[in-house]
């Protein structure tokens, strides 16, 4: 395996690229992207295709809710429906939210962050990579060959003898490999943030969402090996037979419901957890201020990482778990609340006397402070145990779920690479049209979704083809949100595309950031730095000026620049 | 179980708080703990808008009022304040705390049946529901209630989960094979509920849905008592469809169409029947698959156990029956060629093998 020793400056010669060339074109041709080991080109593979699953999935979602626009046949029969659900669930979770943040912004950030040439395993950086595409592939199979209407949860005996539909071997064996990818990529940058940050950077110098990465790094390594081993325990017993989960063969199906819990409630702050990450450098960054509360933030990373594995049971309040554990559950539910909250009064602070530039990144940011607040809040009535028992599996979990998954990670991974897009692509957007496409998205998506709290309270159940004339109002409501959000999707890959054939050439630093990634040529050069930067206090903008000419900002020419050059 | 009795005994019975019903969309209120629920959750909701009110509020002025004038590259300001940050994670914690804690007293009184309930027996299977009463009577997807008394629901599953859900009473329980689950409620008036499966269950999970339906005492009992009479009014020839009506009691160990469950299909009794044929018995005996045979199995089913299957099937079901539901079910297995042919269950409805009163007394 090859690792970077950063320790060792390189040849200035060699190091320093020739003027104009950059991790885009300094080499050419597919293999040289197909066989690449530069994090950077690795980050953007990872994107384009998980943006390409987000559209995938994204769509599906569309034919659940116009199916859902009156109640009986719409567009679809009742089995089309079950199998769109499914695939709109397991596509976005296991494709899409699982890897997003980490795997694309990810991997491109991180190592410039860290000042560091590549992850410490690039080799291993790459096979993540396309254990991501074969598990891609074995979803399409799972599409192709029986199709799945299982839901994402996979829950026993339905998905071992309650369906004829197949598919659910193949979209195991997905979920099975999709989890190595997760391991491997949070492995590497494990290990990155342990061995290759640059001298003089301590823990408590990394920027915030190196903390969320590593936090997030440890739950991959640490919880996603149960959901493979689970999914493994289901194909055995559905091609096999033997009794694990299914009563009748002398298994519980509630065992099955614990393994996977165990993974996939963790796998909530897989999701989360680095979107938070992007959220504090993008409060930070756009409001031109220190971060608040440094070490609050960073500690609360963690907390939630370590809380993260002992609430799985409170899926499970009605499922006939004891009722003892029950209490339990509930009880250490409420201190996972906790941490949540301390981030967001964090930004908040931030926030307070900052000088706030209301751009796309920064609105996205503010909208997820919005939208994840009302996800955390309403996450208070599901996690009361008296509260829980009528709310449960109805849609006012299912619109919780989307105020977090959607609201929280989504909207941080959009807003993630409106700040960094300048930085991969060196092309500026349409910041009238990303502003408008924001506009439109959040408001789509209340729409959408708070309807459905409403719905879930008046009884509601989740995962219905059909619904009596009492819910049409709200349902007729929620389709049309979903439509406008749909819109301002449409709208933000319009000019994001545009952007890359007409868009202005990116400044070095478009934002006024201070960690390392802005202080390298946008696009970076294919070595990142041409030797190790020096490391200051990557919240302190006081070294930065507005370059006028630049329409960016630069390093004040009075401080040394860490890189070495002006 | 001792943990949770303790803290059961430390809490005691919580009074119901009288609220006139939820501002925040509930449904109505028709069970003795909805209006206590409702409580907790427009307690919980309000504290929700007064944090979302602040936090979002806070947001929005500062965007006003701090919004970006000039290129200032760094604005300053202090970048920590330990007490302020300490503060704001323990006002939360003490409020989750004291959520936690009206939550579970809640809890505790929704999941302790009351020693006097009256007990139904349910069945889910895709995709209806079956309810079990005391006096043998049986119902499908219509759970009638009697009002102002303790109900416990003790549920099982015959083949996928599904779960029991009456939003006016606001409980929910998971109904989940090769377990018995149960859920109590107490009715406080009477009327139609609706009744739904809130585990996803398959093609059919949207329509599994039911009533309940609540009476007054009286009413509740003649109700019960027709429910379990109706077999009655079938005549004689019609008896083998009265027994297709009950065949979902026994469809999760014995088959319409050959294939083996838990016990023999009904379909290899049936013809054995036809044939006057034997069946070897697990004691080595023989005995002869005639009208008896039938009526004995299901009477005393452990007393003749057919070789090559467990003594499994519970006494209570054949003696529960009486005899005309007995009769029908033999009648069932003798003409299941004509009920059932080719393995599948013809659709029956009780309305239509029923002679009602008049009728019969014409036909005299």
């Amino acid at each position: 395996m090859t690792t970077i020793d950063v320790t060792k400056p390189m040849q200035p010669e060699a190091g320093r690229p020739a003027q104009g060339t950059n991790y885009l074109n300094h080499t050419t041709g597919i293999m040289s992207w197909l066989l690449t080991m530069d994090h950077k080109r690795i980050g953007v593979m990872y994107l384009v295709s998980i943006l390409t699953s987000f559209f995938l999935a994204g769509i599906f979602g569309l034919l659940v809710r116009t199916e859902l626009i009156a109640p009986g046949r719409t567009i679809m029969d009742a089995d089309a429906y079950n199998i769109m659900f499914t695939l709109h669930g397991a596509i976005m979770v296991f494709l899409v939210i699982i890897p997003s943040v980490p795997a694309s912004l990810g991997n491109f950030v991180l190592p410039i962050m860290l000042g560091a040439k590549d992850v410490a395993f690039p080799r291993l950086n790459l096979f993540s990579y396309y254990l991501w595409v074969t598990g891609a592939i074995f979803a399409v199979a799972a599409i192709i060959f029986g199709g799945v209407d299982t839901g994402w949860t996979l829950y026993v005996p339905y998905s071992t003898t309650g369906t004829e539909m197949n598919g659910i071997i193949f979209l195991s064996m997905a979920v099975f490999v999709l989890g190595f990818s997760s391991i491997f990529t949070g492995l590497n940058f494990i290990v990155t943030i342990h061995r290759l940050r640059p001298p003089g950077m301590t823990w408590f110098k990394m920027p915030l969402f190196l903390w969320a990465i590593y936090a997030t790094g440890i739950i991959q390594v640490m919880a996603t090996p149960v959901i493979g081993i689970t999914v493994l325990l289901l194909i055995v017993e559905r091609a096999f037979g033997i009794g694990i989960f299914d009563a009748s063969l002398g298994g519980d199906p509630v065992l099955f419901q614990h393994f996977f819990w165990f993974y996939s409630h963790p796998a909530v702050y897989i999701m989360i957890l680095p979107g938070m990450g992007i959220i504090s450098e993008l409060i930070s960054v756009h409001s031109h201020k220190h971060i608040f509360g440094y070490r609050f933030i960073a500690f609360s990373s963690v907390a939630i990482a370590l809380f993260g594995f002992i609430v799985w049971g409170h899926h499970m309040f009605v499922s006939s778990q004891s009722p003892l554990m029950n209490v339990l559950f509930s009880a250490i539910t409420f201190s996972v609340s906790i941490p949540s909250a301390v981030k967001i009064f964090n930004w908040l602070a931030t926030l307070y006397k900052g000088s706030i530039s209301l751009n796309t990144p920064m609105l996205y940011a503010l909208s997820f402070i919005f939208l994840f607040t009302i996800g955390g809040l309403t996450g208070l009535h599901l996690g009361t145990l008296a509260t829980d028992i009528h709310l449960h599996d109805t849609y006012f979990v299912v619109a919780h779920f989307h105020y977090v998954m959607m609201g929280g990670a989504i909207i941080a991974l959009i807003g993630g690479i409106h700040h960094w897009w300048p930085k991969i692509t060196g092309r500026m957007y349409s910041e009238f049209w990303g502003r408008i496409a924001c506009g439109l998205v959040f408001v789509g998506f209340n729409i959408a979704f708070f309807t459905q709290f409403v719905m879930g309270a008046k009884g509601m159940p989740r995962r219905y083809w059909d619904y009596t004339d009492q819910y049409r109002i709200y349902h007729v409501v929620s389709t049309v949100g979903s439509y406008i959000m749909a819109i301002g999707f449409f709208i933000t890959a319009a000019y994001l595309i545009h952007s890359l054939f007409r868009g202005r050439k990116a400044p070095a630093n478009p934002w006024g950031g201070r960690s390392l990634e802005w202080q390298c040529s946008s696009p970076p050069p294919a070595e990142n730095f041409p030797e190790p930067p020096h490391v200051g206090d990557c919240y302190d903008y006081s070294v930065l000026e507005w370059d006028e000419q630049e329409q960016g900002y630069h390093w004040r020419r009075d401080i040394p620049h860490p890189v070495g050059e002006a | 179980m001792i943990v949770y009795a303790t803290i059961l005994a430390l809490l005691g019975t919580p009074s119901p708080v009288k609220t006139p019903g939820s501002y925040f969309g509930m449904p109505e209120q028709a069970s003795t703990i909805a209006a206590g629920v409702d409580w907790m959750y427009d307690f919980i909701t309000w504290l929700c808008i007064f944090f979302f009110v602040v936090i979002v509020g806070a947001m929005v002025i500062f965007m006003i009022k701090y919004r970006r004038r000039a290129h200032v590259a760094d604005t300053g300001g202090p970048t920590h304040n330990t007490p302020l940050e300490i503060t704001w994670t323990v006002i939360p914690l003490i409020l989750v705390i004291a959520i936690f804690y009206i939550g579970l007293k809640g809890y505790v009184h929704i999941t302790t049946p009351p020693a006097n309930s009256y007990e139904i027996e349910v069945t889910g299977q895709r995709w209806f529901w079956t309810f079990r009463y005391p006096n043998g009577a049986t119902e499908t997807n219509i759970l009638h209630v009697p009002v102002h008394r303790p109900v416990k629901l003790t549920m099982g599953s015959d083949d996928v989960i599904h779960a029991m859900f009456i939003p006016a009473f606001r409980v929910k329980q998971d109904v989940v094979p090769g377990r018995r689950t149960q859920l109590w409620f107490e009715a406080t008036r009477v009327g139609e509920f609706d009744l739904k499966c809130a585990e996803y269950c398959g093609t059919q999970h949207s329509q599994m849905i039911g009533k309940v339906i609540v009476y007054d005492e009286d009413e509740f009992e003649v109700v019960i008592e027709e429910l379990a009479r109706w077999i009655d009014d079938v005549p004689d020839e019609k008896l083998h469809l009265a027994g297709a009506l009950m065949y979902n009691q026994c469809s999760s160990c014995h088959t319409l169409d050959g294939s083996d469950l838990i016990g023999p299909s009904f379909k290899e009794t049936h013809e054995l029947f036809k044939a006057a044929g034997t069946r070897q018995l697990a004691d080595g005996a023989t005995v002869a698959v005639d009208d008896d045979y039938l009526q004995q199995s299901i009477l005393k089913p452990l007393d003749q156990i057919a070789k090559g299957y467990p003594s499994s099937m519970p006494p209570g079901i054949g003696t529960q029956l009486g005899a005309r539901k007995l009769q029908a079910l033999v009648q069932f297995i003798i003409r299941l060629d004509e009920v059932a042919p080719d393995g599948n269950l013809i659709e029956v409805n009780r309305q239509d093998i029923v002679v009602e009163e008049a009728e019969a007394e014409e036909a005299e």
